[in-house]
Parts: C-alpha cells; sequence; structure tokens
C-alpha cells in the first residue's frame, strides 16, 4: 500500500510500540513513538544504554516488528506485508551501517560490496564495476583486495558504509557507526555520512552514544522511557 | 555460493577437521565394501558363474543344496516345460585327502550330468582339459584356487569312503561356494560320495534356463519342486545372508554416522555463524539464500573428502587383495558406496535447516527478538 508521494518521508514510524520480557514483568522499550525523516535529512538519536535505540533502528531496518503501530518506507505499508516482501522491501530500500563495521571476514573490501550485489541478482561485472568506483569514491580503492583482519578501523568502517550504498538505498541507518574509533576518524566518518546523505539524498537516522555524529545531523533526537524527545541541535552544541 | 567458496579458499584450515573425519569414513566405507563384496565373491562366485537363470529345490528347502532333495519325477516334469531346459545338479561339502597323504582340501563337490549346460561350462575356461569334454569326468576338474594353493593335474584325491581315489584332471573358473573352492566331478561319482551308490536316481536341485515371462508357479506345482532365481539361491549359501546383512548394518551405520557427523558440524558452524548469518539476511539476503550458500559449501567439502577418503580406501583394497583376504571393488561399487556417502553427508547439514531459517535479521544489531 503506497501513501500520497507529494510530500511522503522516506521513513516513518507511526505510534511504534515495543516491549520485552524483564524477568517476570515486561519493560516498555518504546512507547507509541512516532518519527518520520524525509530524503536528504539526517537524523541523530542518543539515549543511554538499554533505552531502545538498537531496536528503534531494528524496526525502521524491517529487522524486527512492533507489537503495534506502523513502520513506513519510501511510502509503503509494512505493517501487513509477509516475511518475503518485508526482505524484499529491505533490500531495495534500506541499508545499515554497524557498529564495527560488521564485515564478513573471510571477504575482501571489494567482494563486501560484490555480496550485495550477488543477493540482489545483480551481473556480477556490473557489480565488481560498481563496488569499485564505490570504493574509490570512499577514499579506500588502493585497499579493495584487504581482508577485514588488515584493516584499521577507520578503513572497515569506509567500507561498511560502501557495502551499505552498494544497494542503492533511500534509507540508512547507522548503528553507534563512531563508536570504536578515535576523534579524528570519528569525525573523517561522520562527514563521510552526512556528505553521503547529501550527495545521495538518503534518510539517515544515527543512532549514537558519540557527540561528533551530532555535529552534522540536522535534528537530534532523546530516547528515554520509550520516549522520543527532540533535544534541538542548540543544546548539543 | 558466492560466500561458501570465498570462506573455503581463505579459512581452509577450519574445515580440515570435518574433511578429514568424512574421508575417514568414506575410506572405511570403501574398504568394506570391497571386503563385503569379497566375501559375497568368496561365497556364491561358483554360483554366479554357473550359466541358470532359476534352481528347482524339493519344497522348504530354502533354496539350501543341503536341505533339498529331487528325484527323476521332478526332473521329468520339468523336461516336459516348452523352452526349459534343465538339468540335475549335486551339491555338497566334501573333504577331499589326498591319496598319497599329502594335504586334504574342503571342496564344494558340484556334480553335473555329461552333456548339460552346466558340464560345458564346467569345461568352458581357457585352461579347460579337452579331453574329457562330453564325456563323464572320471575325476575331479578344480577351481582355480587350488592351482594355486600347489594341486596340480594329476593329483589324486579320496572323496567319500567308496569312490576310491580320484585324480585331478583340469582346472577351471569355478569359483567358490560357502567359502569352499568348486569341485566339478560327474554326477554319478558325486551319487557315490554322497549315497554310496552311483545309480541312486537323486538330485539336489534341478539348474534351469528359463524363457522370459515363464510360468514357474505352475511348473513348480507340477513338479512339486520350489524355484528361486539364480539371485535369491545365494542366501541358501552357508552364511551368506549373515555376512551380507552384517556388512550392510555395518555400512549402513556408517552412512548414518557420516550424516550425523556433517550434520553435527553443519550446526555448530550455523550456530557461530548466528550473526553472520544474521548480517546476511538483515542486507536482503532470504533464508533460501543462507541455506543454498551453507549447503553448498558442506556439498564441496563432503565431495572432495569423499572423493579422497575413497580413492585411498580403493588403494588399501588394491595392497589387502594381494594377500589371503577375499577383497572385490568393481567401479560402480566404488562409485555407488561414494555417491551413498556424499549423499548422506549433504542429507546431514539439513539437520541445521531449521536453526538457520529461526536466525531473526535482527540479530546483526544484537536485537533479540
Amino acid at each position: 500500500m503506497t501513501e500520497n508521494e507529494g510530500n511522503t518521508p522516506a521513513l516513518a514510524l507511526r505510534d511504534l510500540s515495543v516491549s520485552v520480557p524483564d524477568g517476570q514483568q515486561t519493560r516498555i522499550l518504546l512507547d507509541h513513538v512516532n518519527l518520520e525523516v524525509a530524503a536528504g535529512e539526517l537524523l541523530a538519536i542518543t539515549g543511554s544504554s538499554g533505552s531502545g535505540k538498537s531496536t528503534l533502528l531494528a524496526l525502521a531496518g524491517l529487522l524486527r516488528r512492533p507489537d503495534s503501530g506502523e513502520v513506513t518506507i519510501c511510502g509503503e505499508r509494512t505493517s501487513d506485508l509477509g516475511e518475503r516482501q518485508r526482505t524484499d522491501l529491505r533490500r531495495r530500500q534500506v541499508s545499515i551501517v554497524y557498529q564495527s563495521a560488521n564485515l564478513v571476514p573471510s571477504l575482501t573490501a571489494v567482494e563486501q560490496l560484490e555480496l550485495v550485489g550477488h543477493i540482489n541478482r545483480e551481473k556480477r561485472k556490473t557489480a565488481r564495476t560498481r563496488a569499485e568506483s564505490l570504493l574509490e569514491e570512499l577514499g579506500i580503492g588502493d585497499r579493495w583486495n584487504q581482508l577485514p583482519g588488515r584493516m584499521s578501523g577507520g578503513e572497515r568502517q569506509r567500507v561498511g558504509i560502501a557495502r551499505a550504498l552498494m544497494s542503492e538505498p533511500s534509507v540508512l541507518l547507522a548503528d553507534e557507526p563512531v563508536a570504536s574509533l578515535d576523534p579524528e576518524l570519528s569525525v573523517q566518518i561522520a562527514e563521510l555520512l552526512a556528505s553521503e546523505t547529501r550527495s545521495r539524498n538518503l534518510a539517515t537516522v544515527i543512532v549514537t552514544h558519540d557527540e561528533v555524529p551530532l555535529n552534522y545531523a540536522h535534528r537530534h533526537l532523546h530516547l528515554e522511557a520509550g520516549k522520543l524527545t527532540d533535544v534541538g541541535l542548540a543544546d548539543v552544541r | 555460493m558466492f560466500l561458501a567458496l570465498r570462506e573455503l579458499r581463505r579459512t581452509w584450515r577450519r574445515f580440515i577437521l570435518i574433511a578429514s573425519v568424512v574421508a575417514l569414513v568414506a575410506l572405511l566405507s570403501t574398504v568394506l565394501t570391497g571386503l563385503a563384496n569379497g566375501l559375497v565373491t568368496d561365497n556364491i562366485s561358483g554360483l554366479r558363474a554357473l550359466p541358470l537363470t532359476n534352481l528347482a529345490f524339493s519344497p522348504g528347502a530354502e533354496a539350501t543344496f543341503s536341505r533339498s532333495s529331487l528325484g527323476p519325477e521332478a526332473l521329468e516334469s520339468w523336461k516336459q516345460e516348452p523352452d526349459v531346459k534343465v538339468t540335475p545338479i549335486g551339491v555338497s561339502f566334501v573333504n577331499a585327502s589326498s591319496a598319497s597323504g599329502g594335504r586334504s582340501i574342503d571342496v564344494a563337490l558340484f556334480g553335473v550330468a555329461p552333456d548339460s549346460f552346466l558340464y560345458r561350462d564346467a569345461h568352458g575356461a581357457p585352461d579347460q582339459h579337452e579331453a574329457s569334454r562330453g564325456r563323464p569326468l572320471h575325476g575331479l576338474v578344480l577351481a582355480d584356487e587350488l592351482k594355486e594353493e600347489g594341486v596340480k593335474v594329476g593329483d589324486r584325491f579320496r572323496i567319500g569312503t567308496d569312490s576310491g581315489s580320484l585324480p585331478v584332471i583340469g582346472f577351471t573358473f569355478g569359483g567358490t561356494y560357502g567359502h569352499a573352492p568348486i569341485a566339478y566331478t560327474d554326477l554319478g561319482i558325486w551319487r557315490q560320495a554322497l549315497f554310496g551308490n552311483e545309480a541312486e536316481p537323486r538330485y539336489s536341485a534341478l539348474a534351469l534356463q528359463l524363457p522370459s515371462g515363464f510360468d514357474v508357479t505352475a511348473a513348480d506345482r507340477r513338479a512339486g519342486t520350489e524355484t528361486v532365481s539364480k539371485q535369491d539361491a545365494y542366501a541358501g549359501s552357508p552364511g551368506y545372508s549373515a555376512e551380507t546383512g552384517t556388512m550392510t548394518l555395518i555400512r549402513a551405520f556408517l552412512l548414518g554416522i557420516s550424516a550425523l557427523i556433517v550434520g553435527a558440524f553443519f550446526t555448530i558452524l550455523t550456530i557461530q555463524r548466528t550473526r553472520q548469518i544474521g548480517l546476511l539476511k538483515a542486507m536482503g539476503a532470504s533464508s533460501a539464500y543462507v541455506l543454498r550458500d551453507g549447503i553448498g559449501q558442506i556439498a564441496v567439502i563432503v565431495v572432495l573428502a569423499t572423493a579422497a577418503g575413497t580413492l585411498a580406501g580403493s588403494g588399501v583394497i588394491a595392497i589387502v587383495g594381494r594377500g589371503a583376504v577375499p577383497v572385490e571393488l568393481s567401479a560402480s561399487a566404488v562409485i555407488q558406496s561414494a555417491l551413498l556417502l556424499a549423499g548422506s553427508g549433504v542429507i546431514g547439514s539439513l539437520f541445521a535447516f531449521r536453526r538457520v531459517t529461526r536466525v531473526e535479521p535482527a540479530i546483526a544489531l544484537g536485537v533479540e527478538q
């Protein structure tokens, strides 16, 4: 089902609620959360450990279903979709950048990207050309044949971002993308995410503990006790 | 197989253990196949080589020569059947003691009638005893195996009490029956050895050459016999069913163990890869994609390891075959054994099927459902 295309946000979370078992009780992780992210917008979400930031990201990435509420990706409502349709939609529209890159240990940098092409049934030669071009664009063209174990943390994260961009998504989700990096590299990665958001017109959501990505966000929301509150960038600068 | 092949190439060390285990199972399976086939050959090769399609026994004999005794009525009845070739055969296990006081030998004594299709076969081998063709065998035509043990043409053996000593008049490919080398002789001599009377009109069974589609049941009813195919008659050979049953059971266990080992390995591998499987699913890969990759990887390992083990097993059999142990390994038996093993290994990997399908993509973000 597709909403009116006119002012449709790339990502919309409406009235999302999730609770998890906590001993004999249940704990509310997300309590009627609402969120819209437009194409070209970079949104940063902060929150304490266990506040539900990753769960929010998992819901936005169609990796799990909410107890109630609706996730809409590029105007397509997902609550009524079957698992196969959700997987298809995720493959076409959503990409995730992980903490510590989460690369496949046995694949070289270029193969990490080619794997995305393979999953998307892209022609091998086309995928290879695009992968090399993306690595070049992100400044790691010369590391194309390196395995993750022989790359620095910054290089790994750049490969992780390149991999996320390989499927040409509309929505980019980043889970603590600078958590394991030194301050200088954190700035580089945050800048990269911001510039790619602009140049590719992505709706980007960064979940972070660090302050560096906040400097590049259009909006800053804080998640606490299951509620999202707009912090406003002035408060953190 | 995009991920599977690269993983195999770059992290091959982690697969050495499972490949070694599968290769050893394949080696064991091949050696057992060789031994099992060797045992079968040692048990019934003589019967298998006879140019007959069926054997008629007395009712209740269960294809066992020693339990069967037929007379001329049954033979005459079968002779009346159209398009049927029939000849009596006497089979018994005897000890042939050397008339010159040398060693004695245990043989399966096959008494055949002159001019029967069995008789001609007994002399159809390259080193046949031409002189006696078409005439009663006044002596013994022994299986080649005995020539290798030092028995020579002209040696004399005493069989039973009244037959006097019989000369060895030739050698032929006779094979073995019930693990004893076959000694062909004239039906009359066999009767003399068994009943003490050459003219006693009794036989162990009737060897038959039946046309296809022949109504065996009706003919049996008329002749008062119980006819079985040549293959079914193998079961009547002493120890045949027990030996083949034991070997089949051992091989079945090996296949089961192989499936279990590969299944357990793949399950552990799946548990270790849970996060990676979650990542692949988060990237949009379906469970089928992940399964194809995983099972493809296991298939490559199992096929290569099975091939290596089978090759090594064939080598072992070739070496063992030079000694006294009866072994036999044909290309088809090797291929069949390898295919069964590889198949069981891949089927074993399906044990982890549910585990792979149950991995949630959210695990890539460290989020448990």
